[in-house]
């Protein structure tokens, strides 16, 4: 067991103000549970890859895209510590307007696609990488409608998903990709956009967010570190605003094979990028 | 800890297995389904299963995003029945009218999703209904909850009442106190959760809402035996200041009658004004567990708010305006200062208001015309009521803590410290009420409106000692307490 005295250091990007009030949280949690935790704070998650490469933070709280990227860097697999319930399975979704549904995605060539922000594992990596196995070279094949905002945030502020859903809804596309928990989330939330529209494609699931180290982490610390995380009850009154506002009911273990399709997808589009 | 452990392939995938139906036909999600969603799953245990069935294959496609965010695993959709061999559709579409044009194939037949229900509610219940913050004071776990139980409140889920008949009384009437006598509701708290929030009488307080900080959070604080029924009796009482007074009686009283009723009235209404802040003062520090308590505040500060409005109406009817005295001020303010609740139930219920019924019932006897003696009678009818308060409050702080006497005799000589400048009556007042008592300047009349206000007085320290000793002090405390009690009356 590592007698550490110091806390171990979690990376995270403010991609809202509700991130301070989160990880407050989560700091007193892990002081608590006896695993002291801090956090650094970075601006996007290039900056927060650095600094997990760096060993600036020992730990980053990765988008899939992002640790999909570290782990390219680093040349060999990294450690996962733990993942959202909401991280596991999750799937992209495609929506149209009402009565527009398409039966194959192969009906979309010559159509315009509306797609979130180009760093986004789920609103646009993923599904360009998806449609493609369905037989649907969309980026040569449709009208890609591309919402860039928020870059460097991965998608996690929602806002290049909601431009997606408005441009579909105001006729500006003709189907929209977001994340399926985004578009429950939008649904839930009574967004009128939402209103006309239907979904009418789902992808594969795949994992998103995980908590990555590298590979040198102290496994026992590791180890401690992970029961204490996936030991949060959000039942407790103190964390569950905070594991609410995190968006997670309850953490779980990470899971390597949920990132397979995002590595493949990655590659292909540098390969795409160096024939061009 | 890399690699996909048990939980995470938990969360992903329903297991193949035992599973309940549950046939959402053509509703959406947005347009009904959440609502039969979350009812199923409400009575189900954490790892239970569902197959949601429904006819719209855009729904299915967009079941497992809403069971992810709602903490429950979701399997593929799957097609589980398709349009007729005859190739007739086999049902509507979600959303499209039956008499509209034919569904495309997609959404003929039937679509399932595999549903496994997560662990916890979706909305925690504390323990203690009267305290929502503290964390060691969690709600036990609802049953399958993977938490181990022990504690003795059953969880949202289980918690239901039953069947009741409300234990009305007579014409129908529904008190809150028959409630909580028949264990329908819970007992009044000794004490509640001093942060805990605004959770009504019975209702389920879920943990985390922000702190709130109730001084007045312990029952010894500010409860009496029968608040619950002064409270109902109170609210039975109302009455209307601009209509239940006969105000068309009240025009040109003849002089001195119209001088000594616009200054007995100014005087009247500057004490009730004393009289509607300090209760007013006490309602937003009562903790909301004590909803009886809280309802008697409000009723007495609305009793005295109406009280200022009768007294001015009918000062305002008078052709020379009366005085606010600054010794009356002088009086009330240190009313005013009091802080603790108990000590100013002393103060105003029992020593102030008290002297006021003697006052006021001088009034409606002596009163020159119908409006004033009405005014002044319906007033009294409340006063009676807050006076009851004060009386059976402090009996009960005297009988619960034998310390309590001697704060209440400091607090008395504290605000009697205060008023050393006060020698007496107002002889403003005194002049008042003896023209009213007389009705006239007339020698002969005015040496029986005096010889009455002599009787005032008399009955004024009479009645105080006998309610002094009714609130549990001894005879001697009693009479210290009515000696140091305010020339003002109030």
């Amino acid at each position: 067991m590592s007698a550490r005295s110091d806390p171990i250091t979690v990376g995270a990007v403010a991609y809202h103000p509700r991130i301070v009030t989160i990880w407050e949280r989560f700091r007193s949690y892990f002081a608590e549970a006896g695993v002291p935790t801090d956090y650094l704070l970075y601006s996007n998650y290039e900056r927060l890859i650095d600094a997990v490469l760096a060993g600036e933070v020992e730990i980053g709280w990765n988008t899939n895209t992002a640790f999909v990227a570290l782990e390219r860097r680093l040349g060999r697999e990294a450690r996962i510590l733990g993942m959202r319930d909401v991280d596991a399975a999750y799937a992209t979704v495609i929506v149209t307007r009402r009565g527009e549904a398409f039966d194959d995605p192969r009906e979309l060539a010559g159509r315009r696609l509306a797609l979130g922000s180009r760093d986004s594992g789920h609103a646009a990596i993923l599904p360009l990488h998806h449609l493609g196995r369905e037989g649907l070279d969309a980026a040569a094949d449709c009208a890609l409608v591309r919402f860039d905002t928020d870059l460097g945030k991965h998608g996690d502020t929602g806002d290049s998903e909601l431009r997606v859903v408005q441009a579909v809804a105001e006729g500006g596309a003709d189907a929209g990709a977001l994340g399926d928990a985004t578009w429950a989330a939008f649904r839930a939330a009574g967004l009128p956009a939402t209103h006309g529209l239907e979904v009418a494609w789902r992808s594969p699931v795949y994992s998103h967010c995980n908590f990555t180290a590298l590979p040198g982490l102290d496994a026992a610390l590791a180890e401690r570190w992970t029961a204490a995380l996936l030991a949060m009850d959000r039942d407790d009154p103190p964390l569950r605003e905070a594991m609410d506002l995190e968006g997670v009911r309850r953490w779980l273990p990470g899971d390597r094979a949920g990132y397979a399709d995002l590595f493949a997808a990655v590659a292909a589009q540098e390969r795409a990028e160096a024939a061009t | 800890m890399s690699g996909g452990g048990a939980g995470a392939a938990d969360a992903r995938e329903p297991a193949a297995g035992p599973a309940r139906r549950l046939d959402a036909e053509q509703l959406e999600l947005g347009g009904g389904l959440e609502v039969l969603l979350q009812a199923a799953l409400a009575g189900m245990a954490p790892g239970e299963q569902v197959d949601v069935v429904t006819r719209s294959r855009a729904v299915a496609l967009e079941l497992p995003g809403w069971a992810r965010l709602e903490g429950h695993a979701a399997g593929d959709p799957r097609r589980v029945e398709r349009p007729g061999r005859d190739g007739a559709a086999a049902a509507a579409t979600g959303g499209r009218a039956p008499s509209g044009p034919p569904p495309p194939e997609r959404d003929r037949g039937r679509w399932a999703v595999r549903l496994r229900r997560g662990p916890g509610d979706r909305v925690a219940v504390a323990a203690d209904a009267t305290d929502t913050r503290s964390p060691d004071r969690r709600r036990p776990p609802a049953p399958g909850d993977a938490r181990p139980s022990g504690a003795a409140v059953p969880s949202a889920g289980s918690q239901q009442r039953g069947a009741l008949a409300p234990p009305l009384r007579d014409g129908g009437r529904f008190h809150t106190a028959d409630w909580r006598d028949g264990g329908l509701a819970p007992p009044v708290p000794e004490e509640a959760g001093r942060t805990a929030g605004l959770a009504p009488l019975g209702a389920l307080p879920e943990p985390g809402a922000p702190a709130f900080d109730w001084p007045l959070h312990r029952r010894e604080q500010l409860w009496a035996a029968d608040v619950a029924e002064l409270a109902e009796q109170a609210t039975a009482e109302q009455w209307d200041a601009t209509a239940d007074v006969p105000w068309a009686t009240a025009a040109e009283l003849p002089e001195p009658l119209d001088r000594a009723v616009a200054q007995v009235m100014t005087f009247i209404a500057q004490n009730e004004y004393a009289a509607l802040y300090v209760p007013a003062a006490f309602l937003p520090q009562v903790h909301p567990a004590f909803p009886e308590a809280l309802q008697w505040l409000a009723g007495h500060v609305h009793d005295e708010a109406r009280h200022v409005e009768v007294f001015t109406k009918r000062a305002l009817l008078c052709r020379t305006p009366g005085h606010a005295l600054a010794a009356t001020e002088l009086s009330l303010r240190t009313l005013l200062d009091e802080r603790d609740f108990t000590n100013a139930a002393l103060l105003l219920n029992v020593l102030g208001e008290g002297t006021f019924l003697d006052l006021l019932r001088f009034v409606e006897r002596h009163a020159p015309d119908p409006a004033t003696a009405a005014a002044a009678r319906l007033a009294h009818r409340d006063e009676r009521r807050h006076v009851h308060f004060g009386v059976s409050h402090v009996r009960r702080a005297l009988a619960g803590d034998p310390d309590r006497r001697a704060a209440l005799v400091a607090a008395a000589e504290q605000r009697a410290a205060k008023l050393t400048e006060l020698t007496g009556l107002s002889p403003l007042l005194t002049e008042g009420l003896t023209i009213l008592a007389a009705g006239s300047l007339r020698p002969a009349a005015l040496s029986d409106g005096a010889a009455a206000v002599r009787g005032l007085t008399a009955t004024m320290e009479e009645n105080r000692l006998r309610r002094l000793r009714a609130a549990g002090f001894d005879a001697a405390t009693a009479r210290r307490l009515s000696e140091l009690h305010t020339p003002n009356l109030m």
